[in-house]
């Protein structure tokens, strides 16, 4: 029997009401940190991690979160503190990363406050905004998102990978878990930037997530920088493209407990592309992987390329991995093409060139759609479609976050399809029957009747 | 139009609890403590589970007293997981309870292709049978070599030699992974023997529930989803475990350097 020795302490059960998080910092202190002239009020814990725990803070009237490290980490990660503060200085490459803020130490004074009673410090960062949630949602399936939203979340991705990337700073450890989506939008936003460095530096103890990390850097041949984070961003956006793992194939169905060893020979060892042109070995299994099968054919042969560039010459040669800038022009393409199948009303991506497309969904016909050319490229007119300022002129860089013009279907008849000014500007459609009609900011015209419509940033073609 | 209706292949990931039911339990509201531990860490677990896409959570437990028992016999998975309270008396069947595991650790009925098992050895006391030969039949087991094994020991009355041997060596050695003693100048020395590769003390209500909840939501997440990497970390054993949580400075729960 277990002794039951007398013993004056009694077990008394965590009450309902008292949650066993520990947070560092007591909920309601008001804390005087170095780094900021205000005092810094702690209003609830969001959340922890082996590496710290996030905050809701306010800091002279503003709520922020502040993300406080565990010593533990600090201790592993000797130079974590002065890449913060030069990615501080840095500022954030785009609106896409919730970047750090300010750096907060613990003064003499504020440690005696801290749970743990050591000295540490942290760093604040916007709060995440209602609506955003965490990419995982999407991949384990528990989200309502439409293909169209998908691919304007990874190309939001690679654009803010390329902003990262030209400020000449890498990540080093993206993965599904810093990455977090607004589903009726396609809208991203990247967590946890405090891996970020100088590319090439190597200022930093992190490799990466195993999965997600390079087979050079999880072998140990290569540390990370760019080159590795353009092998992480497509294992990425393949992950929000298909729900499914670029690497597993039949050859994970041999591995029967999926450990670390054996992680590490899928990923690292013996990594082979499931869709390798050239070795069909590690196709997807026809039941446990169909994930792969049903959404591989759905996208455009260019998004397929840059896959098979990244993970079959670029698994083992890092300068071959297809570029920020190469996965921004392919999805942006997908995305100018995309029409609705007249059958089954799923979303399509088929060529312009191709002559005979067929519905990926229900497998009927496409006929040729109504399409908008543009000084630079052409947009399926199908409702959700938009046009931006790079179809104008090609020396503007692409963007997506700024439409000029979006495709809708008239609120009552749904074949009638229209197109929305979006700009500030007015525009003049011109009729099949030689008639103007002005179209002002806000307004839609009927696409069926017009021939051209003229914008101030260039002319918009209605061939019949 | 909806993202076509499919989702990342998952495996299970079987997560078992092998509870102390013994009289001694009973005492100084032990029992209580760790039924109420164990169902306020589920809603963690179940937060846990849904960020793994790749996993499958599926709990199970097992009681021991006189004899050893499933609690819960059926693999449920968290999301629907209703805690039964465990009741306490008798005496301490541990390796009784260890054969129980072994036997739904063989495949069948244990599936073929699966994450590696979790199995939590929560106890206060001595075992009265014969452990070694249910660690024998449970380890005979490859899916038992290969789970994430972790004890906990409520109370100092825990016979940790019983504990460490179920767990297995303690690979890193002398320090653990997770904890770099003296590193901030302040940690106590005797807390730099913490290691989720050793059984991990619990002498208060509080330190049992972080220990159980750092087991169903850390330890989870690692068995089921590769956590990131750090430089230097060294030779792991088949999964890296997480940090241990971090500890209150309460002067009551850590009573001093713990004896081996």
């Amino acid at each position: 029997m277990g002794s039951a020795r007398p013993s004056a302490r009694v077990w008394r059960p965590e009450t309902p009401n008292q949650p066993s998080v520990n947070w560092i910092l007591p909920e309601g202190a008001s804390l005087d940190l170095e780094g900021i002239s205000s005092p810094l009020q702690v209003l609830r814990g969001l959340g922890g991690g082996t590496q710290g725990q996030v905050f809701e803070v306010e800091v002279a009237g503003e709520r922020l979160a502040l993300k406080w490290y565990l010593p533990a980490c600090i201790a592993r990660d000797p130079h974590l503190e002065r890449r913060l503060g030069e990615s501080i200085r840095a500022t954030a490459p785009s609106d896409a990363f919730l970047w750090p803020l300010a750096l907060v130490k613990s003064s003499q004074g504020a440690v005696q406050l801290l749970r743990r009673g050591e000295p540490s410090f942290g760093y604040l960062m916007e709060l995440r905004p209602t609506g955003f949630v965490g990419a995982h949602e999407h991949v384990g399936g528990h989200l309502a998102i439409g293909l169209l939203q998908v691919l304007r979340a990874s190309f939001f991705l690679a654009e803010a990978f390329h902003a990262l990337h030209l400020k000449g700073l890498c990540y080093k450890d993206i993965s599904l878990g810093n990455l977090f989506l607004e589903p009726s939008s396609g809208r991203i936003l990247i967590c946890d930037n405090d891996n970020v460095d100088v590319d090439g530096r190597d200022l930093g103890s992190v490799l990466g997530t195993p999965g997600f990390m390079a087979p050079e850097i999880l072998m140990g041949r290569a540390r990370p920088g760019a080159n590795s984070d353009l092998f992480s961003l497509a294992v990425l956006i393949f992950r929000l493209l298909t729900r499914h793992d670029p690497l597993r194939g039949r050859r994970e169905l041999a591995i029967r407990c999926l450990d670390e060893p054996a992680r590490r020979r899928l990923y690292g060892e013996e990594p082979l592309f499931i869709f390798d042109p050239a070795d069909p070995s590690n196709r997807p299994d026809p039941i446990e992987h169909v994930a792969a099968l049903i959404t591989w054919p759905i996208y455009p042969e260019p998004i397929k390329q840059l896959f098979e560039q990244t993970f079959c010459t670029g698994l083992q040669d890092p300068q071959r991995r297809a570029l920020t800038g190469q996965w921004m022009a392919a999805l942006a393409a997908a995305l100018d093409q995309r029409q609705i199948c007249a059958s089954c009303g799923q979303e399509t991506f088929p060529a312009p060139s191709d002559p005979a497309p067929l519905c990926w969904s229900c497998g009927c016909p496409m006929p040729p759609p109504g399409r908008l050319l543009l000084p630079h490229g052409q947009v399926t007119a199908a409702p959700g479609n938009e046009l931006h300022a790079h179809h104008f002129d090609s020396l503007l860089p692409l963007r997506l976050n700024q439409p000029l013009a979006r495709v809708e279907a008239h609120p009552s008849d749904g074949d009638l399809l229209g197109l929305r000014n979006l700009s500030g500007h007015s525009w003049q459609a011109e009729l099949r029957t030689g008639n103007r009609v002005m179209v002002e900011p806000g307004q839609a015209c009927n696409l069926a009747p017009l021939v051209r419509i003229t914008t101030p940033a260039g002319a918009v073609e209605l061939p019949s | 139009m909806p993202f076509p209706n499919v989702r990342l292949a998952n495996r299970p990931l079987h997560f078992i609890y092998i509870c102390d039911c013994s009289g001694s339990m009973a005492a100084q509201g032990k029992i209580q403590a760790l039924n109420q531990a164990i169902r306020q860490s589920l809603p963690g677990m179940a937060e846990v589970a849904r960020q793994n896409p790749e996993a499958r959570v599926l709990v199970r437990a097992v009681s021991f007293a006189d004899r050893a028992v499933w609690h819960l016999e059926q693999p449920t998975e968290v999301q629907q997981l209703q805690w039964l309270d465990l009741q306490a008396g008798g005496i301490t069947a541990m390796g009784e309870a260890l054969e129980l595991v072994a036997a739904v650790l063989q495949s069948p009925p244990m599936e073929e292709r699966a994450l590696p098992p979790v199995l939590v050895l929560i106890s206060d006391g001595q075992p009265t049978d014969d452990f070694d030969a249910g660690l024998a039949r449970l380890m005979r087991e490859p899916w038992a070599q290969k789970a994430v094994r972790l004890a906990i020991a409520m109370g100092h009355d825990a016979d940790t030699e019983v504990l460490q041997q179920f767990i297995g060596s303690d690979p890193g050695g002398g320090l653990p992974a997770g904890e770099i003693p003296g590193a901030s100048g302040q940690t106590p020395l005797h807390r730099s023997g913490r290691s989720p590769r050793r059984p991990l003390q619990a002498s208060s209500a509080t330190s049992l529930a972080q220990y159980i909840q750092w087991a169903s939501t850390a330890v989870v997440g690692a068995a089921s989803m590769p956590a990131s990497r750090m430089a230097g970390s060294g030779p792991q054993a088949n999964i890296p475990l997480p940090d241990l949580p971090p500890t209150l400075m309460d002067p009551t729960d850590d009573v001093g350097p713990l004896v081996w």
